[in-house]
């Protein structure tokens, strides 16, 4: 076996060794490389700071724990520019596995803005029917949601003082992980109830909403830990996104690496065997 | 029988697809309240669901435990972990927290959840890593192309790629906002010119799969 035949099959531990290190040294050590916005982030920060005090803002944290390191941190931003701006935020979940965890952020995000249950925010929390739900949404907030997530009748909760249904919402953002998200909210919500929409998304399913984003469907795109830390940066305050970033450069370059790596051993034993296909 | 096994649901079906094709383009009261209506219908319908699901994995899994088939143990954790979550769930009342306190239901929840799927997520990243490796070889002209294009992409969307290669965090947008939306977009159209095709077949109840199988 030459040299690149033995490279082309390495153990594949010390290729995990390689990630974990590039991963773990830049959380340790950050480096703190500049992040420039992109303009679809950049639209969902620019809508948000463009509505009045007092606008009604919903945040439909549309994940589970599996996509916490990378939706959280979107969620924890705009949270903070929404609680920051004085806006009315209505948090919920069209994931019932995410209800805890989307409980767990507002309140978080509440408490330390000085923001008061009920009056500056409401969760209303998981309720069945995901596209049917969106709908009674948009036909009447109360009949969907009678009660929000800690029993509290909604009707008689300040925060939705003159909201009665979806088309009473300023700007309604979706943080999803797949489906139900984005796509939803856009298809039984947004196309006949005719509010703003933006959207924050896990890196992998970016790609596949960027039709959305272009044809104006969707005004915004946060995409990823990327998007995340771009949002920290143009509302002034890095998080955990930034300090991920770090680790993200290092692990996309060691992938590179080791895809270029792969490929020279790969095209050096196509050429010492002519046409032949190595495996 | 027949009628209640197959043209009562045909009817039903027929019925409501008609009607509520027609209720997106009616905003008269009447219409939007029937909406609303049938719209809680399928909530309520929705939670039964939910009930369903359940009850099926549990028969499952109760098969696999009584025959003892491969993998039995698993199905043994699955009974404890569901049957041990809804009685914590019960017994806190599906509260997770009470005055700020964590109850056992949303300690189970933050403690063994959330790492827990937090775990498998991140275990990914070293699998696409040695999948990457071990796979993405430019084995035709089309895998070139595909690899080039990832390889930007991968670079531009990080601090590090645009700080050593300015270029390419344009470069990689270009890619995203036109090469992959186009296809992504003509993808789309196919895929919603099928689904009114296929809704259009079970309205008029050509297609019938959804009525399943069994004795006319």
């Amino acid at each position: 076996m030459t040299f690149a035949e033995r490279m082309l099959h390495i153990d594949r531990r010390i290729i995990f060794l390689v990630i974990g290190v590039c991963t773990l040294v830049p959380l340790l050590y950050p480096v703190g490389l500049a992040i420039k916005v992109s303009p679809e982030v950049r639209s969902v920060h620019d809508h948000i700071e463009s509505l009045p005090e007092g606008s009604v803002f919903l945040l439909s944290l549309d994940f589970d724990p599996a996509s916490k390191p990378e939706l959280y941190p979107q969620a924890v931003a705009l949270l903070r520019h929404a609680f920051q701006k004085n806006l009315r935020v209505i948090g919920m979940t069209l994931w019932v596995t995410g209800a805890g965890m989307a409980d767990q952020v507002i309140t978080q995000m509440a408490r330390d803005l000085g923001k008061e249950n009920g009056k500056d925010y409401v969760f209303l929390g998981w309720s069945p029917g995901v596209g049917s739900l969106i709908i009674t949404m948009g036909q009447d907030l109360y009949k969907a949601f009678p009660s929000d997530y800690y029993n509290q009748p909604t009707k008689e909760l300040a925060v939705l003082k003159g909201v009665q249904n979806l088309r009473d919402v300023n700007y309604v953002v979706s943080l999803a992980a797949g489906t139900a998200g984005i796509e939803t909210w856009y298809v039984f919500g947004k196309d006949k109830y005719k509010f703003e929409l933006g959207g924050g998304c896990t890196g992998v399913i970016a790609p596949g909403l960027y039709p959305l984003l272009r044809s104006g469907q969707i005004n915004g795109l946060i995409g990823g830990l990327r998007g995340a830390a771009e949002y920290e940066v143009l509302i002034g305050k890095k998080g955990r996104a930034v300090a991920g970033m770090d680790a993200q450069s290092a692990t996309h370059f060691a992938i590179i690496v080791l895809v270029i790596l792969c490929n020279v051993f790969y095209l050096s034993i196509r050429a010492s065997r002519g046409k032949a296909d190595p495996r | 029988m027949i009628f209640l096994r197959r043209q009562l649901p045909l009817l039903i079906t027929f019925v409501m697809g008609l009607v509520f094709a027609a209720q997106y383009y009616v905003p008269h009261p009447a219409s939007e309240q029937l909406l609303t209506t049938v719209n809680k219908w399928i909530q309520i319908i929705g939670g039964f669901a939910l009930v369903l699901g359940v009850t099926s994995l549990f028969h499952l899994h109760a098969v696999k435990i009584r025959r003892k088939e491969a993998g039995w143990g698993y199905s043994f954790v699955l009974y404890a972990g569901l049957l041990g979550t809804i009685a914590v769930g019960l017994w806190a009342n599906g509260k997770e927290a009470v005055n700020g306190a964590l109850t056992a239901f949303g300690w189970m929840y933050s403690y063994m959840m959330v790492p827990l799927q937090g775990t498998m997520f991140a275990i990914l990243a070293f699998f696409i890593a040695s999948a990457a490796y071990r796979s993405f070889r430019a084995r035709s002209r089309e895998a070139a192309v595909l690899l080039v294009a990832a390889v930007i992409v991968m670079m531009g969307r990080v601090p590090l790629g645009e700080y050593l290669v300015p270029i390419s965090g344009d470069f990689s947008q270009w890619i995203l906002n036109v090469l992959n939306t186009s296809v992504r977009r003509a993808i789309l159209i196919g895929i919603s010119l099928g689904a009114v095709a296929l809704s259009l077949k079970i309205i008029f109840g050509i297609e019938r799969a959804y009525l399943g199988g069994g004795k006319e």
